[in-house]
């Protein structure tokens, strides 16, 4: 496949609207809904469009997670070099083992045990929102937010003490990365991992009542996992339960304000707030990146049967965005049925934090447009730096609270 | 309706439990979809329905629908 140019297909294509995918997708969709493609190395892959397509790749079995085997894509060497270590973790995992792995975790993410957790989000959220509330100064949603909400969460789950989050987050910014070079990002994972270890040593000494004291004793202790394995299990549960929800939340915030007519709507009707969090999900569709599979079986996807060995790209904003899938994709709209969005990827490897996200998201964006109905973007949008990361990402986004009248009134 | 969780499928994810509470609950150890035993009340059916529509790993049956 060749561009009208006779170029080929160079997969990552660029967005053109910063909340949007790639028009690619679109285009590529509606002519060669299974396109070859060609990757930063010169290595070929199929590029998916179609959500049945993009959700057949991750339910069936005939598409491997496993970063180790020869050929598997990666979006750039950055990632090649960041993902390809990852030989423990369970999302590189295929079954049976990865489903030993998850059945470990799945316990403590379970909509019941996330819901236990509610009471402590909440109360977070408000404290944070006091914490900001001015109108002195344009206040940054990503990080005095967006990022102190799941951090707070995760680091209260994991028995891990605030004082260490500013190394942490600094180090997991530098893995997400695929603007770093391939050392640095390797170099950050390193440390993570060597984190995790002393995490893991400090709770063989003396355990707590928290999820890492429990898989020392349960699961490390009696051998059901290896030392590395559980290492790489923490970086996964810190690096998904953070980034993540961060980035939802500060590029939720803009997506909203971008569209006041949903604003009002959710402000008129609290009960619109699961489904517009289910709505944000879709649309944003933040982990742009990762959705990679190879190929270990013979697959018929709607326009072409794809052989054993083949690099396969599915991305997660591309099914989103599909019009046989919602209808009007385009629109940012709250009170269309987006349950069945793609958002958590589907299949074995579906998002194992998909309910304390939700949770989440839920409670702060109640609360915030509650609390700040007027609030205005404080710099130009085009002034805002995004982030190609493995999740996509808003360097920063600074607002006035109370809207820019009371600023000028001042 | 009659509806049937495959355990060995089931991955956790909880979306059946997220949607029809009220059918599906997860096993306190490990995280396994059960199907709440009773019948499925007739106004849960249409959760039912997209329960099975979203699992990720399809492992939800609904092996009798009466009314669809």
């Amino acid at each position: 496949m060749t561009s009208s140019s006779g170029e080929p297909l160079i997969w990552p294509f660029k967005r053109t609207d910063p909340l949007d995918p790639p028009p690619e997708y679109a285009s590529l969709r509606a002519d060669s809904p299974a396109v070859d493609v060609c990757l930063w190395n010169g290595d070929d892959a199929v590029l998916l469009t179609k959500f049945d397509d993009i959700r057949l790749a991750f339910q069936s079995p005939n598409f491997s997670a496993d970063t180790t085997k020869p050929g598997f894509p990666f979006v750039n060497a950055t990632a090649e070099a960041s993902k390809k270590g990852q030989k423990a973790m369970m999302t590189r995992l295929d079954p049976p083992r990865h489903n030993e792995h998850r059945r470990m975790l799945m316990k403590y993410f379970t909509p019941k045990t996330i819901e236990s957790h509610r009471p402590f989000v909440r109360e977070l959220v408000e404290q944070l929102l006091i914490r900001v509330d001015t109108s002195d100064r344009a206040v940054d949603i990503v990080s005095e937010l967006a990022f102190e909400m799941p951090v707070r969460l995760i680091f209260s789950i994991l028995g891990m003490q605030m004082s260490e989050s500013d190394f942490f987050l600094g180090r997991i910014q530098v893995a997400f990365s695929t603007e770093v070079t391939p050392q640095e990002s390797a170099g950050a994972h390193h440390d993570i991992i060597e984190y995790c270890e002393r995490l893991i040593v400090e709770r063989e000494a003396a355990p707590g009542d928290d999820l890492i004291s429990e898989l020392v004793i349960n699961q490390l202790q009696p051998g059901h996992l290896s030392r590395e394995e559980l290492q790489y299990m923490l970086l996964m549960i810190l690096m998904g339960g953070i980034d993540t929800s961060a980035n939802m939340t500060s590029l939720g915030v803009l997506t909203f304000l971008r569209n006041p007519d949903q604003l009002d709507l959710l402000r008129k009707d609290p009960s619109l707030v699961p489904g517009a969090i289910e709505e944000l999900l879709r649309f944003l569709s933040i982990v742009h990146f990762t959705a990679m599979r190879l190929s270990t079986g013979e697959t018929e996807f709607s326009t072409r049967t794809v052989p054993a060995g083949q690099r396969i790209i599915a991305p997660l904003g591309a099914a989103n965005r599909d019009p046989d899938a919602f209808p009007n994709p385009d629109k940012f709209d709250i009170t269309r049925s987006a349950r069945s969005h793609l958002g958590f990827g589907s299949g074995v490897h579906q998002c194992l934090g998909q309910a304390m996200a939700r949770m989440e998201l839920q409670e702060l964006f109640a609360e915030l447009f509650r609390r700040f109905p007027k609030m205005e973007l404080a710099v130009p949008e085009e002034d805002l730096v995004f982030h190609d990361s493995l999740v996509y990402a808003l360097e920063s986004l600074p607002v006035f609270l109370h809207g820019k009248s009371i600023e000028g009134e001042r | 309706m009659k509806v049937h969780v495959d355990q060995h499928r089931c991955m956790g994810s909880g979306n059946c439990v997220d949607i029809a509470s009220r059918v599906f609950s997860q096993r306190e150890d490990d995280g396994i979809s059960e199907v709440r035993p009773g019948d499925v009340p007739a106004d849960a059916y249409e959760d039912v329905r997209q329960a099975a529509a979203v699992c990720p790993v399809l492992a939800i049956k609904i092996l009798e629908d009466d009314t669809r």
